[in-house]
Protein backbone atom coordinates (compact mmCIF):
# COMPACT_ATOMS: atom_id res chain seq x y z
CA UNK A 1 0.00 0.00 0.00
CA UNK A 2 1.31 3.57 -0.66
CA UNK A 3 1.44 6.19 1.67
CA UNK A 4 2.40 9.69 0.87
CA UNK A 5 2.77 13.07 2.85
CA UNK A 6 3.48 16.31 2.17
CA UNK A 7 3.26 19.85 4.32
CA UNK A 8 1.15 22.32 2.57
CA UNK A 9 0.30 26.40 3.78
CA UNK A 10 -3.01 27.88 3.68
CA UNK A 11 -2.70 30.39 1.40
CA UNK A 12 -5.86 32.51 0.75
CA UNK A 13 -6.33 34.66 3.36
CA UNK A 14 -10.25 33.72 4.22
CA UNK A 15 -8.67 30.42 5.14
CA UNK A 16 -9.99 27.29 4.98
CA UNK A 17 -13.94 28.03 5.55
CA UNK A 18 -16.79 26.44 4.46
CA UNK A 19 -16.56 26.59 0.15
CA UNK A 20 -13.28 25.30 0.06
CA UNK A 21 -13.37 22.97 2.74
CA UNK A 22 -16.30 21.52 0.59
CA UNK A 23 -13.80 21.61 -2.28
CA UNK A 24 -11.51 19.74 -0.75
CA UNK A 25 -13.66 16.63 0.48
CA UNK A 26 -15.28 16.50 -2.78
CA UNK A 27 -11.85 16.54 -4.30
CA UNK A 28 -10.36 13.68 -1.84
CA UNK A 29 -13.74 11.94 -2.56
CA UNK A 30 -12.27 11.09 -5.72
CA UNK A 31 -10.15 8.69 -4.83
CA UNK A 32 -9.75 5.47 -3.48
CA UNK A 33 -6.82 6.30 -1.16
CA UNK A 34 -7.56 7.01 2.44
CA UNK A 35 -7.00 10.91 3.43
CA UNK A 36 -6.00 12.63 6.05
CA UNK A 37 -5.12 16.15 7.41
CA UNK A 38 -2.73 16.69 10.10
CA UNK A 39 -2.93 19.97 12.25
CA UNK A 40 -0.45 19.71 15.22
CA UNK A 41 -0.62 16.24 15.81
CA UNK A 42 -4.65 16.46 15.40
CA UNK A 43 -5.43 14.13 12.46
CA UNK A 44 -8.69 14.11 10.71
CA UNK A 45 -10.45 12.27 8.23
CA UNK A 46 -10.18 14.42 4.83
CA UNK A 47 -13.20 12.94 3.50
CA UNK A 48 -15.41 14.46 6.26
CA UNK A 49 -16.38 17.56 5.97
CA UNK A 50 -17.12 18.52 9.57
CA UNK A 51 -13.32 17.09 10.30
CA UNK A 52 -11.72 19.77 7.97
CA UNK A 53 -13.89 21.82 9.06
CA UNK A 54 -12.54 21.19 12.68
CA UNK A 55 -8.88 22.05 11.48
CA UNK A 56 -10.31 25.94 11.54
CA UNK A 57 -7.02 26.26 9.46
CA UNK A 58 -6.10 30.17 9.06
CA UNK A 59 -4.11 32.19 6.37
CA UNK A 60 -0.70 30.78 6.74
CA UNK A 61 -1.68 27.64 8.50
CA UNK A 62 0.07 24.70 8.45
CA UNK A 63 -0.87 21.06 7.40
CA UNK A 64 -0.01 17.92 6.89
CA UNK A 65 -1.67 15.43 3.88
CA UNK A 66 -1.48 12.41 3.67
CA UNK A 67 -3.10 9.22 2.21
CA UNK A 68 -2.72 6.14 2.00
CA UNK A 69 -3.99 3.52 -0.61
CA UNK A 70 -3.65 2.43 -4.21
CA UNK A 71 -3.78 6.47 -5.79
CA UNK A 72 -2.42 8.03 -2.90
CA UNK A 73 0.51 9.42 -5.16
CA UNK A 74 -2.14 10.82 -7.25
CA UNK A 75 -4.23 12.40 -4.43
CA UNK A 76 -2.01 14.08 -2.24
CA UNK A 77 -0.53 15.91 -5.73
CA UNK A 78 -4.24 17.17 -6.89
CA UNK A 79 -5.05 18.23 -3.45
CA UNK A 80 -1.26 19.89 -2.65
CA UNK A 81 -2.12 21.79 -5.97
CA UNK A 82 -5.48 22.71 -4.44
CA UNK A 83 -3.92 24.38 -1.94
CA UNK A 84 -1.29 25.70 -3.61
CA UNK A 85 -4.16 27.86 -5.86
CA UNK A 86 -5.73 29.21 -2.72
CA UNK A 87 -8.35 27.12 -3.19
CA UNK A 88 -9.46 29.34 -6.30
CA UNK A 89 -9.40 32.50 -4.11
CA UNK A 90 -5.88 34.36 -4.66
CA UNK B 1 -7.03 -3.27 14.18
CA UNK B 2 -5.62 -1.35 11.19
CA UNK B 3 -8.60 1.52 11.55
CA UNK B 4 -7.23 2.70 15.15
CA UNK B 5 -3.51 1.86 14.44
CA UNK B 6 -2.30 4.58 12.16
CA UNK B 7 -3.67 7.23 14.83
CA UNK B 8 -0.94 9.18 16.95
CA UNK B 9 -2.12 10.01 20.58
CA UNK B 10 -1.83 13.59 21.41
CA UNK B 11 -0.59 14.82 24.94
CA UNK B 12 -0.01 18.30 26.08
CA UNK B 13 3.95 18.67 27.79
CA UNK B 14 2.39 21.64 29.37
CA UNK B 15 -0.24 23.87 30.84
CA UNK B 16 -0.56 27.81 31.31
CA UNK B 17 -1.19 28.43 34.98
CA UNK B 18 -3.97 30.30 34.00
CA UNK B 19 -5.92 27.57 32.89
CA UNK B 20 -5.70 26.03 37.02
CA UNK B 21 -8.27 29.04 37.20
CA UNK B 22 -10.71 26.27 35.87
CA UNK B 23 -10.55 23.82 38.16
CA UNK B 24 -12.96 22.83 40.48
CA UNK B 25 -11.45 24.02 43.73
CA UNK B 26 -12.08 27.84 42.54
CA UNK B 27 -8.82 29.26 42.89
CA UNK B 28 -8.32 33.12 43.96
CA UNK B 29 -5.12 34.98 42.82
CA UNK B 30 -3.18 36.97 45.06
CA UNK B 31 -0.14 38.49 42.40
CA UNK B 32 -2.49 39.89 40.17
CA UNK B 33 -1.93 39.16 36.30
CA UNK B 34 1.75 37.72 37.29
CA UNK B 35 2.94 34.67 36.29
CA UNK B 36 -0.51 33.37 34.95
CA UNK B 37 1.49 32.34 31.78
CA UNK B 38 3.81 30.17 33.17
CA UNK B 39 3.83 26.62 32.22
CA UNK B 40 2.89 23.30 34.67
CA UNK B 41 5.37 20.46 33.30
CA UNK B 42 3.84 18.26 35.39
CA UNK B 43 0.43 17.02 36.38
CA UNK B 44 2.13 16.26 40.03
CA UNK B 45 1.64 18.40 43.03
CA UNK B 46 4.56 18.92 45.68
CA UNK B 47 4.78 19.84 49.33
CA UNK B 48 7.60 21.86 50.24
CA UNK B 49 8.52 21.62 53.78
CA UNK B 50 11.70 20.70 53.68
CA UNK B 51 12.72 23.45 50.97
CA UNK B 52 11.09 25.70 53.07
CA UNK B 53 13.30 24.31 55.83
CA UNK B 54 16.25 25.18 53.78
CA UNK B 55 17.04 21.74 52.23
CA UNK B 56 16.77 21.86 48.37
CA UNK B 57 18.22 19.03 47.40
CA UNK B 58 15.83 16.54 45.66
CA UNK B 59 12.97 19.79 45.68
CA UNK B 60 10.65 19.60 43.03
CA UNK B 61 10.59 22.89 41.71
CA UNK B 62 9.01 22.14 38.48
CA UNK B 63 5.71 21.14 39.83
CA UNK B 64 2.74 23.14 41.81
CA UNK B 65 4.10 23.85 45.28
CA UNK B 66 1.08 23.44 47.42
CA UNK B 67 1.28 25.84 50.96
CA UNK B 68 -1.08 23.41 53.57
CA UNK B 69 -1.24 24.21 57.12
CA UNK B 70 2.34 22.58 57.65
CA UNK B 71 3.83 25.10 55.78
CA UNK B 72 2.19 28.15 56.91
CA UNK B 73 2.54 27.74 60.59
CA UNK B 74 5.97 26.46 59.71
CA UNK B 75 6.22 29.98 58.37
CA UNK B 76 4.44 31.70 61.12
CA UNK B 77 6.93 29.94 63.70
CA UNK B 78 10.18 32.00 61.92
CA UNK B 79 11.25 35.16 62.62
CA UNK B 80 10.42 38.10 59.65
CA UNK B 81 13.96 37.95 58.56
CA UNK B 82 14.34 34.13 58.09
CA UNK B 83 10.95 34.11 56.08
CA UNK B 84 12.06 36.63 53.60
CA UNK B 85 15.63 34.01 53.67
CA UNK B 86 13.50 31.07 53.05
CA UNK B 87 11.69 33.06 50.05
CA UNK B 88 14.12 34.07 48.55
CA UNK B 89 15.57 30.64 48.94
CA UNK B 90 13.09 28.85 47.07
CA UNK B 91 12.12 31.83 44.58
CA UNK B 92 15.83 31.09 42.74
CA UNK B 93 13.94 27.85 41.13
CA UNK B 94 11.80 28.61 38.35
CA UNK B 95 8.51 27.61 40.28
CA UNK B 96 5.14 28.21 37.89
CA UNK B 97 2.53 28.56 40.97
CA UNK B 98 2.08 28.80 44.64
CA UNK B 99 -1.53 27.62 45.98
CA UNK B 100 -2.68 27.97 49.42
CA UNK B 101 -5.00 26.08 51.32
CA UNK B 102 -7.44 26.59 53.79
CA UNK B 103 -7.79 30.48 52.29
CA UNK B 104 -4.41 30.84 53.84
CA UNK B 105 -2.52 34.51 52.76
CA UNK B 106 1.08 35.09 52.73
CA UNK B 107 2.66 38.37 53.88
CA UNK B 108 2.96 41.17 51.76
CA UNK B 109 6.71 41.10 52.00
CA UNK B 110 6.60 37.25 50.59
CA UNK B 111 3.89 38.05 48.22
CA UNK B 112 6.40 40.73 46.71
CA UNK B 113 8.96 38.27 46.37
CA UNK B 114 7.03 35.92 44.51
CA UNK B 115 6.34 38.93 41.89
CA UNK B 116 9.26 39.64 41.69
CA UNK B 117 10.54 35.67 40.85
CA UNK B 118 7.25 35.95 38.51
CA UNK B 119 5.52 32.93 40.73
CA UNK B 120 1.60 32.89 40.39
CA UNK B 121 0.35 32.52 44.13
CA UNK B 122 -3.50 31.69 44.45
CA UNK B 123 -5.79 29.87 47.59
CA UNK B 124 -8.53 28.40 47.98
CA UNK B 125 -10.89 27.85 50.54
CA UNK B 126 -10.86 24.30 50.33
CA UNK B 127 -8.73 21.78 52.82
CA UNK B 128 -5.14 20.37 51.55
CA UNK B 129 -6.31 16.77 51.53
CA UNK B 130 -9.17 17.89 49.25
CA UNK B 131 -7.22 20.25 46.74
CA UNK B 132 -4.82 17.34 46.55
CA UNK B 133 -7.45 14.96 45.10
CA UNK B 134 -9.41 17.38 43.15
CA UNK B 135 -6.36 19.25 41.66
CA UNK B 136 -4.93 15.89 40.80
CA UNK B 137 -7.62 14.60 39.18
CA UNK B 138 -8.08 18.49 37.33
CA UNK B 139 -4.48 17.50 35.84
CA UNK B 140 -4.99 14.21 35.27
CA UNK B 141 -7.30 15.50 32.69
CA UNK B 142 -5.60 18.03 31.28
CA UNK B 143 -2.15 16.05 30.65
CA UNK B 144 -4.43 12.13 30.07
CA UNK B 145 -3.49 11.01 26.31
CA UNK B 146 -5.84 11.82 23.73
CA UNK B 147 -6.87 10.26 20.48
CA UNK B 148 -9.23 11.94 17.71
CA UNK B 149 -11.64 9.05 16.06
CA UNK B 150 -13.14 9.36 12.77
CA UNK B 151 -16.60 7.88 13.82
CA UNK B 152 -20.00 8.65 15.48
CA UNK B 153 -20.14 8.39 19.31
CA UNK B 154 -23.91 7.79 20.67
CA UNK B 155 -25.08 7.06 24.00
CA UNK B 156 -27.51 4.12 23.94
CA UNK B 157 -29.63 2.81 26.76
CA UNK B 158 -26.93 4.79 28.66
CA UNK B 159 -24.01 2.33 26.90
CA UNK B 160 -21.17 4.58 25.05
CA UNK B 161 -21.24 2.81 21.40
CA UNK B 162 -18.86 4.28 18.68
CA UNK B 163 -19.50 3.37 14.93
CA UNK B 164 -16.57 3.49 12.82
CA UNK B 165 -16.41 2.45 8.97
CA UNK B 166 -15.05 4.04 5.61
CA UNK B 167 -16.74 7.41 4.99
CA UNK B 168 -19.66 6.62 3.37
CA UNK B 169 -20.56 3.55 5.01
CA UNK B 170 -23.46 5.44 6.89
CA UNK B 171 -22.18 6.04 10.37
CA UNK B 172 -23.79 9.47 10.67
CA UNK B 173 -27.34 7.68 9.58
CA UNK B 174 -27.34 5.15 12.31
CA UNK B 175 -26.98 7.81 14.85
CA UNK B 176 -29.71 9.77 13.14
CA UNK B 177 -31.83 6.48 13.05
CA UNK B 178 -30.80 6.14 16.77
CA UNK B 179 -31.78 10.08 17.96
CA UNK B 180 -34.76 9.48 16.24
CA UNK B 181 -35.42 6.64 18.38
CA UNK B 182 -34.81 8.60 21.62
CA UNK B 183 -31.28 8.19 22.18
CA UNK B 184 -28.86 10.91 22.56
CA UNK B 185 -25.72 11.97 20.27
CA UNK B 186 -22.18 13.00 21.95
CA UNK B 187 -20.38 13.71 18.85
CA UNK B 188 -20.37 12.96 15.15
CA UNK B 189 -17.34 12.75 12.94
CA UNK B 190 -14.45 13.94 14.86
CA UNK B 191 -15.15 12.20 18.18
CA UNK B 192 -11.72 13.21 20.73
CA UNK B 193 -11.12 9.78 23.23
CA UNK B 194 -9.41 10.88 26.54
CA UNK B 195 -7.89 8.72 29.05
CA UNK B 196 -9.35 8.79 32.70
CA UNK B 197 -8.04 7.26 35.65
CA UNK B 198 -5.78 4.72 33.14
CA UNK B 199 -8.86 2.53 33.00
CA UNK B 200 -11.21 4.01 31.24
CA UNK B 201 -11.80 6.48 28.08
CA UNK B 202 -13.99 9.02 28.00
CA UNK B 203 -15.36 10.60 24.51
CA UNK B 204 -16.86 14.33 23.50
CA UNK B 205 -17.02 16.17 20.54
CA UNK B 206 -15.21 19.52 19.19
CA UNK B 207 -15.77 22.72 20.56
CA UNK B 208 -16.53 24.28 16.90
CA UNK B 209 -18.63 21.48 15.48
CA UNK B 210 -20.74 20.21 19.20
CA UNK B 211 -23.74 18.75 17.58
CA UNK B 212 -23.58 19.39 14.19
CA UNK B 213 -23.75 16.60 11.74
CA UNK B 214 -23.46 15.78 8.27
CA UNK B 215 -25.70 13.62 6.34
CA UNK B 216 -24.83 12.93 2.34
CA UNK B 217 -27.07 14.42 0.33
CA UNK B 218 -28.67 17.22 3.02
CA UNK B 219 -25.93 18.96 3.86
CA UNK B 220 -25.21 19.86 7.80
CA UNK B 221 -27.43 19.80 10.02
CA UNK B 222 -27.84 20.79 13.73
CA UNK B 223 -29.10 18.11 16.20
CA UNK B 224 -29.66 19.86 19.36
CA UNK B 225 -32.10 22.21 17.91
CA UNK B 226 -33.97 19.60 15.75
CA UNK B 227 -34.27 17.16 18.17
CA UNK B 228 -33.56 19.50 21.30
CA UNK B 229 -31.66 18.74 24.50
CA UNK B 230 -32.57 15.39 25.33
CA UNK B 231 -31.30 14.06 22.16
CA UNK B 232 -27.78 15.21 22.88
CA UNK B 233 -24.72 14.59 25.71
CA UNK B 234 -21.58 16.39 26.30
CA UNK B 235 -19.30 13.14 27.63
CA UNK B 236 -19.90 9.71 27.43
CA UNK B 237 -17.72 6.77 28.47
CA UNK B 238 -16.97 4.61 25.67
CA UNK B 239 -17.70 0.97 26.16
CA UNK B 240 -18.56 -1.04 22.85
CA UNK B 241 -16.37 -0.06 19.21
CA UNK B 242 -19.05 -0.98 16.53
CA UNK B 243 -16.97 -1.21 13.27
CA UNK B 244 -19.21 -1.57 10.47
CA UNK B 245 -17.65 -3.19 7.67
CA UNK B 246 -19.35 -3.81 3.67
CA UNK B 247 -20.04 -7.59 3.65
CA UNK B 248 -16.99 -9.74 3.05
CA UNK B 249 -17.73 -13.67 2.31
CA UNK B 250 -14.19 -14.44 2.81
CA UNK B 251 -14.39 -12.94 6.71
CA UNK B 252 -15.27 -14.85 9.48
CA UNK B 253 -17.85 -13.20 11.49
CA UNK B 254 -18.50 -14.39 15.02
CA UNK B 255 -21.86 -16.94 15.12
CA UNK B 256 -22.24 -17.43 18.52
CA UNK B 257 -20.69 -14.04 20.58
CA UNK B 258 -18.11 -16.56 22.63
CA UNK B 259 -15.42 -15.38 20.34
CA UNK B 260 -15.50 -12.01 21.06
CA UNK B 261 -12.14 -10.27 21.49
CA UNK B 262 -11.82 -6.54 23.00
CA UNK B 263 -9.90 -4.03 21.25
CA UNK B 264 -7.20 -2.08 22.81
CA UNK B 265 -7.24 1.35 23.33
CA UNK B 266 -4.86 3.33 24.34
CA UNK B 267 -4.17 1.07 26.16
CA UNK B 268 -7.63 0.18 27.58
CA UNK B 269 -9.72 -3.09 26.57
CA UNK B 270 -12.76 -1.79 24.71
CA UNK B 271 -15.84 -4.44 23.78
CA UNK B 272 -15.62 -4.66 19.53
CA UNK B 273 -18.28 -6.09 17.37
CA UNK B 274 -17.69 -6.46 14.27
CA UNK B 275 -20.76 -5.96 11.88
CA UNK B 276 -20.96 -6.65 8.17
CA UNK B 277 -23.93 -4.43 6.74
CA UNK B 278 -25.57 -5.44 3.55
CA UNK B 279 -29.51 -3.63 2.57
CA UNK B 280 -32.15 -5.01 4.67
CA UNK B 281 -29.93 -5.03 7.60
CA UNK B 282 -31.37 -2.98 10.78
CA UNK B 283 -28.26 -1.78 12.19
CA UNK B 284 -30.61 0.83 14.84
CA UNK B 285 -32.26 -2.43 16.01
CA UNK B 286 -28.97 -4.19 16.15
CA UNK B 287 -27.07 -1.16 17.83
CA UNK B 288 -30.02 -1.30 20.81
CA UNK B 289 -29.94 -4.66 21.08
CA UNK B 290 -25.57 -4.56 21.36
CA UNK B 291 -26.65 -2.23 23.88
CA UNK B 292 -29.03 -4.00 26.17
CA UNK B 293 -27.30 -7.24 25.59
CA UNK B 294 -23.67 -5.43 27.22
CA UNK B 295 -26.03 -4.24 30.19
CA UNK B 296 -27.01 -7.95 30.24
CA UNK B 297 -23.11 -9.45 30.37
CA UNK B 298 -21.94 -6.16 33.04
CA UNK B 299 -24.91 -7.39 35.31
CA UNK B 300 -24.09 -10.66 35.16
CA UNK B 301 -26.15 -12.84 32.17
CA UNK B 302 -24.00 -13.84 29.12
CA UNK B 303 -26.50 -15.60 26.81
CA UNK B 304 -23.96 -17.05 24.57
CA UNK B 305 -22.27 -19.19 27.24
CA UNK B 306 -25.47 -19.57 29.20
CA UNK B 307 -26.91 -21.22 25.88
CA UNK B 308 -23.97 -23.09 25.56
CA UNK B 309 -23.47 -24.37 28.42
CA UNK B 310 -27.06 -25.96 28.32
CA UNK B 311 -26.06 -27.48 25.51
CA UNK B 312 -23.28 -29.08 27.58
CA UNK B 313 -25.72 -30.41 29.52
CA UNK B 314 -27.95 -32.01 27.17
CA UNK B 315 -25.13 -33.64 25.80
CA UNK B 316 -24.12 -35.23 28.62
CA UNK B 317 -27.68 -36.23 29.96
CA UNK B 318 -28.17 -38.44 26.66
CA UNK B 319 -27.65 -41.85 26.31
CA UNK B 320 -26.45 -43.14 23.28
CA UNK B 321 -28.29 -45.13 21.18
CA UNK B 322 -31.95 -43.82 22.04
CA UNK B 323 -34.36 -42.08 19.92
CA UNK B 324 -35.00 -38.68 21.12
CA UNK B 325 -36.86 -36.50 18.63
CA UNK B 326 -39.75 -36.17 21.39
CA UNK B 327 -37.85 -34.44 23.79
CA UNK B 328 -36.63 -32.16 21.58
CA UNK B 329 -39.99 -29.88 21.95
CA UNK B 330 -40.10 -27.14 24.75
CA UNK B 331 -43.19 -28.96 26.03
CA UNK B 332 -44.24 -31.87 26.65
CA UNK B 333 -47.68 -32.47 25.05
CA UNK B 334 -49.75 -29.23 23.61
CA UNK B 335 -52.95 -28.80 25.74
CA UNK B 336 -55.17 -26.61 23.21
CA UNK B 337 -54.52 -22.94 23.02
CA UNK B 338 -54.60 -22.37 26.42
CA UNK B 339 -51.71 -20.01 26.89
Amino acid sequence: MEVFERDVEVKNRAGLHTRPAAGLVKLAAKFKSEIFLVRDGFMINGKSIIGVMTLAAEQGCQLTLRAEGPDAEAAVNELVGYFDSGFGEL
Amino acid sequence: MSLFSKLKELKKDNIPVELLLQSPIKLQILTDDIGLDNDITDKNLYRPQLALAGYVGLFSYQRIQIFGNTEIFYLKSITKEERIKTFKNITQFPIPCIILTNNHRLEPELLNICKEFNIAVMTTEFDTTKAFTLLSEFLDDQFAAQLVVHGSFVDVYGVGILFVGRSGIGKSEIALDLIERGHRLVADDVVMLSKKRETILMGTGTSLVQHFMEIRGLGIIDIRQMFGIRSIRFQKRLEIVVELEDWDDSQHYTRTGLDEEPLKLMDVEISHVRLPIFPGKNITVIAEVIAINYLLRTYGYDASKVFSEKLNEKIMKRTPGKKSFQEQRMITYFQGDNE
